[in-house]
């Protein structure tokens, strides 16, 4: 009960922290913005802290993941949640970008942490380097000239739009989640999810994998036997054998996006330059003209 | 590092609920940072950066809670979540650019007019 109030006392915390982080025109309460979230957050942490058995079950080892690995996850959970402020606070589009790269970055961290490694490396190669290149592009191609200094910051980047309503509803949810989270015993693994053992993975699916040199090379460690699969083959296993379906979805909807995509980029505008100068507004133009 | 994430002759643990709810607890707050962020700016790209961190949130909680269940269905499905982020971006960045060449501003509000 104390941890729920606690939750939701934090969450009331957080929303004001964000409102007083927003860009806003008038008296800059920046640092004490930052200060209330970094409370609000810490405060969180160690009242969960304190009012569950965290700390025995630390100490025990008892959390399924070593202890040592969990401090971890506090480093990047506060790099993740700081980086991911700044991009929705940012003035400036190009800084939001590099800020979200951090969250990508330390969210992979969050999941190496997890042991979910492909994951990791997917998600940085995928967002780090596929996704938030498209972004910088986009960003470079869409504005006229870098502001040098404030004043040249466009209005709709200066002043968000009814930050106060939008953090209080944000964070009603977020308290409703926290609180549901916390409860004890809402969540029940399902025995009938578990992971079929490695050996018998590698004896119905896996049967030719032999260890080449490399392999051999790299599994050295005595820890590492030829019957231990690895994240990626883990996945691998389970994305090919329970959902060939799905795979091909995929693909469909990548191909479609892509065609979208190029159909989009080759669409003609008008009178672009007449735009920009003012001599045509575009809603003159006849209906249907793209 | 893999050793220290997996000791040896650990056949993956699954992870207890005290840790999965704060793994569940940092996903919750990106994904609400990046509701309130799609909410509040005005900027089309900012928008789209906002929408792509909601989906950190869910790929958090998806690994989160297949590890919780011991098995790699979560970390599958995890895949078809970059897909769909993946055209998204594609999809929204050339419609960005498409806005961007008709009314010269990123100003969500230039396109107040499609609200009816």
């Amino acid at each position: 009960m104390l941890t729920a109030i606690l939750l939701f006392a934090a969450s009331v915390l957080g929303a004001l922290a964000l409102v007083l982080l927003m860009p806003r025109p008038g008296r800059n309460l920046r640092p004490l913005g930052a200060l209330i979230g970094v409370t609000a957050l810490g405060g969180a942490w160690i009242g969960v802290a304190l009012g569950t058995d965290l700390i025995r079950q630390l100490a025990e080892g008892a959390l399924g993941l070593p202890s040592v690995a969990f401090i971890y996850y506090y480093v990047f959970s506060f790099i993740a949640i700081t980086a991911a402020v700044r991009v929705i606070t940012h003035k400036r589009p190009v800084y939001s970008a590099l800020w979200f790269i951090m969250v990508v970055m330390s969210s992979a961290g969050l999941l190496l942490v997890l042991s979910a490694e492909f994951m990791a490396f997917a998600m940085v190669m995928i967002y780090g380097g596929a996704i938030l290149v498209t972004y910088m592009f986009v960003i470079m191609l869409a504005s006229q000239n870098e502001p040098q200094h404030e004043d040249d910051i466009p209005d709709y980047d200066r002043v968000a739009r009814e930050p106060l309503w939008a953090s209080a509803a944000g964070f009603l949810l977020l308290a409703v989640l926290l609180s549901i989270y916390y409860a004890p015993n809402s969540v029940q693994a399902n025995p009938d999810a578990a992971m079929p053992a490695d050996t018998d993975l590698i004896a119905s699916h896996l049967a030719n994998r032999a260890l080449s040199e490399e392999t051999a090379e790299l599994a050295s460690s005595p820890s590492s036997s030829p019957t231990r699969l690895s994240n990626a083959e883990r996945v691998g296993v389970d994305l090919f054998e329970e959902h060939p379906l799905a795979i091909e979805l995929a693909g469909i909807i990548l191909f479609v996006s892509l065609i979208g995509a190029v159909v989009i980029a080759k669409m003609h505008v008008p009178n672009e330059d007449a735009i920009a100068r003012g001599t045509d507004t575009p809603d003159e133009r006849p209906e249907g003209a793209v | 590092m893999l050793d220290v994430l997996q000791p040896a002759g650990l056949q993956l643990a699954a992870l207890s609920q005290l840790a999965l709810s704060h793994f569940l607890m940092t996903a919750a707050i990106l994904f609400t940072l990046g509701l309130v962020g799609f909410v509040t700016r005005k900027n089309l790209i900012v928008m789209f950066l906002c929408t792509e961190m909601m989906f950190q949130g869910v790929v958090i909680t998806l690994v989160a809670f297949a590890m919780f269940h011991n098995n790699v269905t979560g970390q599958t499905f995890v895949i078809f979540v970059l897909t769909v982020a993946a055209a998204e971006a594609a999809l929204a960045l050339g419609l960005v650019v498409l806005m961007f060449r008709r009314r010269r501003t990123l100003d969500a509000n230039a396109w107040a007019a499609m609200q009816g």
